[in-house]
């Protein structure tokens, strides 16, 4: 029944080893791309464990009693610094704070040492900073939290005798958004967080790598369906044809990006409708929810960023031999997308050693990544010299791609990850 | 005497393969010149630098005294190519492939729509133009692509393989297309072929080419009588050392 099984899989067996397509996709893979990403995963948690560890509390204490100063010793005992604060309160601290490297800013309200002494239940407010700095930014205000609710315990083993007050301490946990105090916890502000860094720049990546596999195939095709001898010796420049193929593609893009502003206003739609059921938080008014502007800079630079994704792609159309070939280089060159992406899920670029900032900077297809969070922050400056770099970076891809298709090398450059010498023209 | 084609010691090379190897031959205006040969002896390569796809490596070739390599653009003006493997746009139906292909000759529409009228008629292909070129069989979109070629009346035709792959009805219409049309609109053609009786039928001069250069020129009947052959692949076997 399985008469000739052996014969077929030689064959396929020697095939599949013999095709460099998959040769080069089985050595990538496991060899660079899982320890690259390992890289930026062990590095960017490296970062944001250094930064808990050496994250500053603000403490504002209004109380100034006894029980004030032995939480404060509490919290300074801990590797955490604690800083004392000169405001005498939080609204006062708010625009300061925001401006240091403040995680938390905890507050001792007047009457809390005499609350503890009288056996009634006092209070403690903690305000996570937000600075939208990734994953790893939610740790620290839980971290205070977690130190003020062991304070807790101890005092209330220290007061075991009386059962009702097992809980003296009642921790408040509210945030401080650029520079102004908010009514939402931090780690609610985290799940937004989320939404950003792990939603978003998986949807940048998936729709990058749909165009670049749809742009790969329009030079490569007329090269496999040999229609682009033809249409290179009509009475029509090569740069036309070139931006003709682009502009087609733009066209595409722009729909494309679209598409990603809308799904993202409807992600951070479903996040504002969530804290929308928290009366006194309007998102809009502390600046969290992307305003106008945040739109159209976002929109252009995922414009830009999937201009330079085609204009890539049919680069690289323009020297493979045929469709495959060139879905197949498109495809290797899929996972630099991945590593800016783990980056700036985990951490904060900027706290990046300076060699690899500048590495995952110059790859063009971080800066989208980067402007979404820019743009929700309001932080337009770098979202626009994103924008205006991968324009050049744009550019300088369109000019190669110019010269290949301006020269003979469009039809003698023949990328087809196959060995053996170029075959002889008749 | 004036020259459609005057081509002077060209060569060609790839790497370490010399696929022209000073080739010079000239075509005059309104005949048909067939360069022949054997896969490999360079007719596609020269086709190709004639048309402005490849550089020389040295030597010169002037279309109607412009110089391809400085004047391309002036030149792709005035010929029309048919690669030997060319394709059309699959999901393009033939009507609209000869528009698309017609919008860079011709901008004013009236004329456009006499030359895809005048292509349709050149084609035979009649109502199947209206389906998608993928539905066409090798045949069908060869004769699509022959009447592309020749629809805009170019000053010279190069025509690579014209019939390549053609059974023996779809190749005997080509051959005759091409003969019509050139007696009936003056135009110059230069073609390439292995086959040597098409040639025979079809060209006024002929070259035979073999690794790279020329080894016999002239007309077939002048060629036959010289080398006391009964056709030209005798001829080209004596030439070319096989006999």
């Amino acid at each position: 029944m399985l008469e000739g099984l052996s014969n077929v899989v030689v064959k396929e067996v020697r095939e599949l080893i013999r095709d460099p397509k998959i040769l080069i996709g089985m050595i990538i893979v496991p060899l660079l791309m899982f320890p690259l990403m390992g890289f930026a995963f062990r590095t960017s948690m490296q970062i944001a464990v250094e930064s808990v560890r050496a994250m500053s509390i603000g403490v504002i204490d209004q109380d100034k009693g006894v029980y004030a100063q032995e939480l404060f010793s509490t919290l300074a005992f801990s590797n955490l610094t604690v800083i004392r604060l000169e405001a005498t309160n939080v609204d006062q601290a708010a625009k300061s704070v925001q401006d240091s490297n403040i995680t938390a800013v905890v507050v001792i309200p007047e009457g809390f040492s005499q609350n503890i002494t009288n056996d009634l239940q006092a209070k403690v407010h903690v305000y996570g900073v937000f600075r939208g700095m990734g994953l790893a930014e939610a740790s620290g205000p839980s971290a205070v939290v977690s130190l003020v609710n062991a304070f807790s315990e101890f005092l209330a083993l220290r007061k075991v005798g009386n059962p009702a007050k097992l809980n003296p301490i009642l921790t408040s946990q509210e945030s401080i958004v650029k520079g102004k105090v908010v009514s939402v916890s931090h780690s609610a502000l985290s799940s937004l967080v989320l939404s950003q860094y792990i939603g978003l720049p998986v949807a940048i990546i998936v729709m990058l790598i749909l165009v670049m596999q749809i742009a790969a195939t329009s030079v490569a095709s007329e090269k496999e369906e040999k229609t682009l001898e033809t249409i290179l010796t009509m009475p029509v420049g090569r740069f036309t044809i070139l931006l003709g193929k682009l502009a087609g593609s733009v066209v595409v893009a722009a729909v494309g990006a679209l598409a990603g502003v809308v799904g993202f206003n409807y992600y951070i739609g479903s996040y504002t409708a969530a804290f929308a059921a928290q009366p006194s938080v309007d998102l809009a008014s502390v600046g969290l929810a992307p305003t106008l502007t945040a739109y159209f800079v976002l929109g252009a630079s995922f414009f830009v960023a999937l201009l330079c994704a085609l204009a890539l792609a049919i680069a690289i159309s323009s020297i493979a031999e045929d469709v495959r070939s060139a879905q197949a280089i498109v495809g290797y060159f899929s996972f630099i997308l991945y590593v800016p992406m783990i980056f700036i899920m985990y951490t904060d670029i900027g706290m990046l050693p300076m060699a690899l900032r500048l590495v995952l900077l110059a790859i063009p297809f971080t800066h989208p990544m980067l402007a979404a969070r820019a743009a929700v922050l309001g932080e337009y400056t770098v979202a626009l010299m994103g924008i205006v770099y991968v324009s050049v970076f744009t550019v300088a891809v369109l000019y190669v791609a110019a010269r290949i298709f301006t020269t003979e090398k469009i039809l003698t450059m023949r990328l087809r990850l196959k060995r053996g010498k170029p075959r002889r023209e008749e | 005497m004036s020259f459609a084609v005057k081509a002077e010691g060209l060569a060609k090379v790839f790497g370490s393969v010399r696929a022209l190897d000073g080739l010079s031959f000239q075509v005059k205006t309104g005949e048909i010149y067939g360069l022949i040969g054997p896969n490999g002896a360079g007719k596609t390569t020269a086709l190709r630098i004639v048309s402005t796809l490849l550089l020389p490596t040295s030597g010169s070739v002037r279309i109607f005294d412009h110089d391809v390599l400085r004047e391309a653009s002036e030149v792709r003006k005035l010929i029309s190519y048919l690669p030997e493997e060319a394709g059309a746009y699959k999901n393009l139906s033939g009507y609209e492939y000869l528009q698309f292909m017609g919008r860079f000759n011709r901008d004013d529409k009236r004329d456009l729509k006499a030359m895809v009228e005048d292509a349709a008629a050149i084609s035979g292909l009649g109502e199947r133009l209206r389906d998608r070129v993928k539905t066409y069989s090798k045949g069908m979109k060869r004769r699509l692509l022959v009447a592309r070629a020749l629809m805009n009346k170019p000053k010279l035709a190069v025509l690579d393989e014209p019939t390549s792959g053609l059974d023996v009805l779809h190749s005997y219409h080509v051959r005759n297309l091409i003969k019509q049309y050139v007696e009936k609109h003056g135009v110059t053609v230069l073609l390439s072929s292995h086959n040597m009786l098409e040639v025979e039928y079809l060209c006024d001069r002929v070259a035979l080419i073999n690794k790279g250069k020329i080894v016999a020129e002239g007309a077939p009947a002048e060629l036959k009588a010289r080398y006391k052959a009964s056709n030209l692949e005798e001829v080209f076997a004596e030439v070319a050392g096989l006999a």
